[in-house]
């Protein structure tokens, strides 16, 4: 392959690098990495407790709070879209959801109705995304207030609370980190959330990578004009992505309820900006066309690690803010190395090869 | 080679893991030191760091208590602080005083540190049933509540129109003084109640908006409004002045703030009803060092509420309420 020839032509640091960055695993290396550090730093200066299986427990439930609808988010971004609207469409669903189980309704009604609900939000966005050919950022930047403002009127601009007999066992115990009779025993003691979200995430990779419609939203967002030259319906593509991420939002809705048990739409704001950076951590690119579900799985545990991290080591919020800004940037730039960007660097450490 | 890399890594991560543990047991044994975990609602009001300064008070006092400060950023934020609340039973603190910024979104969690053996003690504001915890510090805040409605009833001559601005659904110590309100209140027959089911949330803004809505509605023959918070109270004082309602209507704010100081010398505000927030933050840690000697504290304890007015504002108990000492100063 002209790959390998090139590359026995560049100096070994530039082979090393690119190796593990063309490889995809890009991040699950910055997530060790990140452990490692962390579990040194809390070992000399903090409790010594970051790598416990409590510890583990603790970070992989709020990944999967941010990981489930961030697999939406790949979906959307992959095929070179972009949905602001995930944080606040997910707290109207929690907050549906609240009001459903407030008002007597069984789970066994109240869910599936939010996931509609869910569905609905994302699909709205796709159908206006395609037929008004307006694009993403500003469809889902209206749709965002939208929600919101959806979801204040069915609160009362307000927090609802079901009272706790209404909520179902399964749903209490969903998020739970605690006591051992939570987990179902004939695995380690991990979180429910945490193996479910494991389900839909294969479920995604399974999508994106063995279907026809995942091959055709890598194909929309690599170029979307050869994609409709070949013969695939764009604007109904769209609408299914939008649409598919909305369920991942609104089971997103519900591990969410699960978690504070109770809704408040206005929660949600700022929480796409989770998500979004979930994904791009993991490698998806803005520009459509790359991203996996490893990546932002990966990219989902890599922010719970850094924030648990420095709650291990006692540091202050507005810092624990500045680090994980500068993670992101850090992340996304590495992630750049691959496509050989910035130009010169790569420019530089060739020149100093012997 | 990445894979090889990534074996090499998680065998690493795995040795790690263990020895991470061995060293976790033993250095909470070694240091003589009781760590506790104060958690606040949220950390940008100065009511926290209050709360802060008297945490710290007790903890220097005590000698070997050091204490951990941490909240969520926004009081609104209930799942950054069922977030920091795990990440302090990971920690194996000694103890943990909460705040709960959710009646029930923290239920779950305070039992989780029960089930690990790390005693919770709750203040400021209360918890849903069904959580263990071994006390609860707090303003008696259905007493503060009544002493609005006594303050309110005596500034605007015990009759006329009054509102309620609510604060936040789920928020227990907001409603316990709504209630308390609203039953001081109903002693009064000359007194209407024209409002009491809006909630002005979180900030000031959205509460400042709540109440413009509501002046015009009701402004024409409205006689007084209570606000239940600070945040609340400052944004409701904006609108009085804004719509130029701060002279005919009566306000009486919960908490204080510089604002709310400078309104009662100029008379648009005729009364703060105080808590003390320093007292509140030593009372939880004291608790709690008391509960890990094998004291039995009482269920609940409570802090004290007090009524400032123009007239007994430059008292000195009053100016210290009025303006509490913040950590950090």
């Amino acid at each position: 392959m002209s790959a390998t020839n090139l590359k026995s032509k560049r100096n070994p640091l530039v082979r090393a690098i690119q190796l593990i960055l063309w490889s995809d695993l890009g991040p699950v290396v910055a997530l060790f990495v990140i452990l490692i550090l962390f579990t040194l730093a809390d070992n000399l200066w903090g409790s010594g407790r970051f790598l416990s299986m409590r510890n583990a427990r603790v970070m992989l439930n709020s990944a999967s709070l941010v990981a489930v609808p961030a697999l939406g988010m790949t979906i959307i971004i992959i095929a070179g879209g972009i949905d602001l609207s995930a944080g606040t469409a997910l707290t109207l669903c929690a907050t549906a959801l609240a009001i459903l189980l407030k008002n007597d309704v069984s789970y066994m009604a109240a869910v599936p109705v939010v996931l509609l609900v869910g569905c609905a939000c994302g699909a709205a966005n796709g159908t206006i995304i395609s037929t008004l050919r307006v694009v993403p950022f500003i469809v889902t930047l209206g749709s965002m207030t939208i929600y919101l403002g959806i979801g204040q009127i069915l609160s009362g601009e307000s927090t609802v609370f079901p009272p706790r007999e209404n909520i179902p066992a399964w749903l209490i115990d969903l998020c739970s980190t605690g006591k051992p009779d939570v987990y179902y025993g004939w695995l380690p003691n991990i979180p429910r959330s945490v193996l479910f979200a494991l389900v839909l995430a294969c479920f995604v990779a399974v999508l994106l990578r063995y279907t026809v419609f995942g091959r055709s939203v890598f194909a929309i967002g690599s170029n979307e004009s050869t994609a409709r030259l070949c013969g695939i319906n764009i604007p109904l593509t769209k609408i299914l992505v939008y649409t598919i991420a909305g369920f991942f939002v609104a089971v997103g809705g519900v591990y969410h309820f699960a978690n504070i048990k109770n809704g408040n739409p206005s929660e949600g704001v700022g929480l796409e900006l989770q998500v979004i950076a979930a994904v791009v951590v993991g490698g998806g690119s803005l520009s459509g066309g790359r991203g996996s579900v490893l990546g932002t799985v990966t990219g989902a545990m890599i922010m719970a690690a850094i924030r648990s991290g420095c709650d291990q080591l006692s540091i202050p919020n507005p810092y624990q803010l500045i680090i994980i800004g500068a993670i992101i940037v850090i992340a996304v730039t590495m992630d750049r190395l691959r496509e050989g960007s910035p130009e010169w660097l790569f420019r530089w450490l060739q020149s100093r090869s012997p | 080679m990445p894979r090889r890399t990534l074996l090499l890594l998680s065998i690493l991560l795995l040795v790690g893991c263990n020895t991470a543990k061995e060293q976790g047991s033993g250095s909470g044994a070694g240091s003589g030191k009781l760590r506790f975990a104060v958690v606040p609602k949220g950390t940008s009001h100065e009511f926290w760091k209050s709360v802060h300064f008297g945490a710290e008070k007790a903890a220097q006092e005590l000698g070997n208590v050091e204490v951990v400060w941490k909240g969520p950023i926004k009081e609104s934020d209930t799942a950054s602080q069922v977030e920091v609340v795990k990440n302090m039973i990971t920690q194996q603190v000694d103890g943990i005083c909460l705040a709960p910024n959710h009646s029930q979104g923290l239920v779950d969690v305070v039992n989780e540190a029960d089930d690990e053996g790390i005693p919770v003690v709750i203040f400021d504001s209360g918890l849903g049933e069904g959580a263990g915890y071994v006390s609860y510090v707090a303003t008696d805040n259905y007493q503060g509540g009544k002493l609005a409605a006594k303050q309110m009833a005596y500034a605007i001559g015990e009759k006329g129109n009054v509102i309620l601005l609510r604060y936040r659904a789920g928020s227990e110590s907001t409603e316990q003084r709504e209630q308390g309100f609203l039953d001081g209140i109903s002693e009064y027959p000359d007194i209407t109640v024209v409002s009491s089911d809006q909630y002005g949330e979180e900030n000031a803004s959205s509460a400042k908006a709540k109440v413009e809505q509501l002046l015009q509605v009701h402004g024409q023959s409205l006689n007084g409004i209570f606000a239940v918070c600070e945040p609340n109270a400052n944004g409701t004082l904006e609108a009085l002045r804004n719509t130029g309602h701060d002279k005919t209507v009566k306000f009486i704010a919960f908490d204080p703030s510089d604002s709310l100081i400078d309104a009662m010398k100029d008379g648009s505000c005729s009364g703060i009803v105080l808590q003390d927030p320093v007292q509140m933050g030593y009372m939880a840690v004291k608790t709690m060092a008391a509960h890990l000697k094998g004291e039995a504290p009482e269920k609940f304890i409570s802090t004290g509420e007090y009524v400032a007015t123009a007239e007994n504002m430059e008292e000195e108990r009053y100016q210290t309420l009025l303006k509490p000492k913040l950590f950090g100063e």
